[in-house]
């Protein structure tokens, strides 16, 4: 169960759907909510990711009942009705999502059912009835996951051999997913699949809609979609492969490209050519910087998904020592946990680091205070630490509030060459 | 006693919806004949409980917690982020974050009562940090499920050394963001004064500001208040619990933000005989004329101040004039919190340039008295009272086509027009240099626009072109009692 919890990385279930709603695009949440949700579940989760304002709405611009003392004791439902029903008249989205506040929640609006009336009459309004309180933005993620298996993805009996869904990679919630999805999809293309990754530039709710077409699920992350990767096989037939972590460096994206070729029975000179000429790419830049940079003992603190892929990139690849990897996902499965420590374990030559579950800042920092390290590789919460220690920091984790992210990567090949750059400092 | 408003709403005469020209608002307004309406749809607001924890996160020697889910800390980010660049402007080497704790209330919570997490929570902040004083903010689950946060703080204070303040800042209870910087005095004045009568400072003022103000215009108006032999307790914005402790000693008091600590500086007359300057945010010429005044007035000094005033009029107007030039007759559309979209509204006057529409999020005896000013020197020109409704600002900004957008850019941006804000809690904005700093900014950006004029081949909006044909205020209704 969700416990108190000190400069929390994220926001409620609300922040977590409203993230992918805005990476898809033009997906309009309808905030069946108290004032101010708008403002909390966007500032929360995606404006804390590199600095980027969803296009589409976000904030002040997502529609919302703005619900007051009279809604809490009367009920707030025909006061949605006329919202979404102004939605569809005035704002030009390809389906509308309501959401629950806390406030709609506990005084039990239909939201489902109000949602149906509307579908009765051919619009795409769809309930999403996690609420707000239910839990933070991961499983808001799920949830939206959830609506769209439950509404938008179609079943196809005939699978299109080369389509994949590139899933995982949670948006906002990691920084660097717009481009760390661009450049995974650049290597899947060479191996000539069709990516839909629901996210991100010219990818739409269409992408959503034909996944159900998909030869297989390419699903990165060590936890996250267990529920969707089991709908995807028993509703529409699409088998999935995991990956535990966002790829980073040659020898992590080569073999999730071998994986795959395996797995897709892909033409095996192909992948071997694909991972050459890249590989070729990427020690053609790091034999220009022997020596660079020097060694360094490093910790990392984030998400599952950017903390092993991170701690395993600079430790294998770049023979930097890794002293305490912190996850701080909240976890409440044991099963995910072990996953998760054996992958950080599976290092090919040095020893591996502590590994620590938490998610509490005080905690966090109470734990950093313990290990002798050079680098450190986090959020903006850890940087008054590193500040303090007087040792090189790296903000690479969600939150992020000192950079600007368009489309920069730290995954896949490209994206190690951007990481290395951004490692380096000459002091 | 000052009279209490538990929310703005309940004040006379305001009102959160509305349009209409500007001189038949303020005829209806003067012969009382505005209506409360309602948006049958709207898009989101700002809720109190976002103004009542960022007024007094960068409190140095406390912890906050939020009794909630974990989603309504989420604005806080903000706050956080003027905390962190206020220190690096101020010379610290090391950006202390405030230390916030959310109760994380779940489902659990909500059936069986979420007061543990809340007991658990002051431990911890006690533990962790033996802060000065613990602050509690109340949420909108909170408060529906109605959590005793009164009672606890009541309870776990008779062995804590740490003041305990909860703060009624539900987020559901008002629609009026403002209301939340009342909660948080309210109860800064019930836990933390409490009443107690010291001997004054004399020359010490209380200077309310807001977490919007940057490190430069904080020298600015301290710079301005010592040329009156005056100097400033600036509370609670980079302050501590000594700082505000000492509000009830100072000589005089007066607010950077006109929304800001207005119903609190009252009560700090009625019970420690501290009177206030209430005028308007010290932004343009004649708005930071009638701060300096008014706050001269007070403490007997307005022949000085009228002195300085001529004296910083003789020393910026050749700059003004030049700048004049670049604006004279360009028209302008603002939108903006109450302080600052009437400041800017009034700002534009010192540059020539006309107001077309303006977007404000009240409309009470202050708005009026500015609207009179407004309507006098502009003519007539659009008032929607919107905590933004981008809908309807796009709207309205498409058929006005003004040559300048004043306010926050992202909508306006797209459709091509020139926009820039006067609401730059990191640079000089305030007092008579900042006229400067901001009427530069303003004409450069208006004479090189194009940076909007190329992304608005590509940008795009969420509306339907329908929309723009429609009234922008076609969902603005009267309330049904």
């Amino acid at each position: 169960m969700p416990q108190m919890l000190e400069s929390p990385r994220g926001n409620c279930v609300l922040g977590g759907i409203n993230a992918v709603l805005a990476a898809v695009g033009r997906l309009c949440p309808i905030l069946h909510s108290g004032p101010g949700c708008c403002m909390q579940i966007t500032a929360g989760e995606v404006l804390q990711s590199g600095g980027k304002i969803p296009y589409f709405l976000s904030g002040v611009s997502i529609p919302s009942t703005n619900m007051l003392e009279r809604e809490v004791v009367f009920g707030g439902e025909q006061k949605l009705r006329d919202e979404i029903q102004g939605c569809l008249d005035i704002i030009d989205a390809d389906a509308y999502f309501i959401l629950n506040g806390c406030t709609s929640a506990i005084i039990g609006d239909d939201i489902k059912n109000i949602a149906e009336d509307f579908r009765k009459k051919n619009y795409p309004v769809y309930p999403i009835e996690t609420p707000g309180f239910a839990g933070d933005s991961f499983l808001g993620y799920e949830a939206a996951f959830k609506a769209f298996t439950d509404y938008i993805v179609k079943e196809s009996k005939i699978k299109q051999k080369n389509l994949v869904n590139l899933i995982g990679i949670m948006p906002y919630h990691e920084p660097f997913w717009e481009g760390n999805i661009e450049e995974l999809t650049r290597i899947l293309n060479a191996l000539g699949l069709e990516v839909n990754s629901f996210f991100g530039y010219g990818q739409s709710i269409k992408n959503i809609e034909k996944s159900g077409a998909a030869a297989l699920n390419i699903i990165v992350n060590p936890w996250l979609l267990k529920g969707t990767q089991k709908t995807y096989l028993e509703k529409f037939n699409v088998p999935s492969i995991r990956f535990s972590s966002t790829p980073i460096g040659a020898t992590d994206t080569s073999n999730f490209i071998r994986k795959i070729g395996k797995t897709l029975n892909i033409d095996k000179n192909l992948v071997e050519k694909v991972i050459e000429e890249n590989e070729k790419y990427v020690y053609y830049f790091y034999e220009q910087a022997i020596g660079k940079l020097s060694w360094k003992k490093f910790a990392v603190v984030g998400d599952a998904n950017s903390t092993i892929g991170l701690t395993k990139f600079l430790a294998n690849d770049y023979s930097f020592t890794p002293v305490v990897s912190i996850v701080t996902d909240s976890l409440y499965h044991q099963s995910d946990k072990d996953e998760i420590e054996k992958e950080i374990k599976n290092l090919e030559y040095i020893k591996p680091p502590k590994i620590i579950f938490e998610s509490d800042y005080y905690n966090i920092i109470e734990e950093l205070k313990k290990h002798d390290i050079t680098l450190l590789l986090g959020s903006a919460n850890e940087i008054e630490f590193a500040m303090e220690k007087g040792i090189q920091f790296l903000e690479l984790t969600f939150p992020m509030t000192e950079r600007l992210v368009f489309n920069r990567c730290i995954a896949g090949y490209k994206g190690s060459l951007t990481l290395i750059e951004d490692v380096y400092d000459n002091l | 006693m000052a009279e209490e408003y538990k929310i703005r709403e309940q004040r006379p005469y305001t009102y959160a919806d509305g349009c209409g020209k500007s001189k038949d608002m303020e005829c209806r307004f003067r012969e009382r004949k505005m209506e409360t309406m309602d948006r049958t749809f709207a898009q989101g607001l700002q809720c109190q409980e976002i103004n009542s924890i960022g007024s007094l996160l960068s409190l140095e020697d406390s912890v906050f917690i939020i009794h909630s889910p974990q989603g309504c800390i989420g604005c806080s980010v903000t706050s956080v982020d003027r905390y962190r660049v206020g220190q690096a402007h101020r010379g610290k080497k090391v950006y202390r974050s405030p230390r916030i704790i959310v109760s994380n209330l779940d489902q659990n919570d909500i059936i069986m009562g979420g007061e543990k997490k809340l007991v658990q929570s002051i431990l911890a902040a006690r533990d962790r940090y033996n802060p000065k004083v613990i602050f509690i903010f109340a949420s909108c689950a909170s408060g529906i499920i109605a959590d005793d946060i009164d009672g606890i703080a009541a309870k776990m204070q008779k062995d804590m050394e740490a003041i305990i303040v909860p703060i009624h800042c539900e987020g559901f209870k008002s629609k009026i963001c403002a209301s939340g910087f009342d909660a948080a005095f309210r109860a800064i004045s019930k836990y933390i004064l409490k009443d107690e009568k010291n001997p004054k400072e004399e020359g010490l003022v209380n200077l309310f500001a807001p977490t919007t103000v940057s490190y430069k215009d904080q020298l600015e108006m301290e710079r301005m208040l010592s040329l009156l032999g005056l100097r400033a307790n600036y509370v609670p914005f980079f302050s501590s619990l000594e700082k505000m402790r000492k509000m009830t000693v100072a000589q005089v008091s007066t607010s950077i933000c006109k929304v800001f600590a207005d119903e609190f500086m009252q009560e700090l007359k009625d019970k420690y005989d501290i009177p206030f300057s209430h005028t308007v945010m010290p932004v343009g010429l004649r708005n930071t004329d009638s701060w300096f005044l008014g706050i001269a007035k007070i403490v007997g000094k307005e022949k000085e101040a009228l002195k300085i005033i001529e004296q910083e009029h003789k020393r910026i107007q050749p700059e003004i004039d030049k700048i004049k030039s670049r604006l004279e007759g360009k028209r302008v559309f603002v939108c903006g919190g109450t302080g600052r979209s009437f400041a800017a509204a009034l700002l534009i006057e010192d540059f020539g340039m006309k107001l077309v529409g303006l977007e404000t999020p009240v409309y009470d005896g202050d708005a009026q008295d500015d609207i009179q000013y407004l309507n006098k020197i502009y003519g007539d020109f659009i008032v929607d009272i919107a905590n933004m409704q981008p809908f309807e600002q796009v709207n309205i900004v498409k058929r006005l086509k003004p040559d300048l957008f004043i306010g926050v850019p992202h909508w306006s941006a797209r459709l091509g027009i020139p926009t820039t804000h006067i609401l730059e809690g990191k640079r000089p904005t305030m007092g008579y240099d900042g006229i400067l700093y901001l009427g530069n900014k303003i004409a450069d950006q208006m004479e090189n626009p194009g940076f909007n004029k190329k992304l608005s081949k590509y940008a795009r909006l969420p509306y339907k072109e329908s929309w723009y044909k429609e009234d922008p205020f076609k969902y603005i209704k009267k309330v049904q009692s």
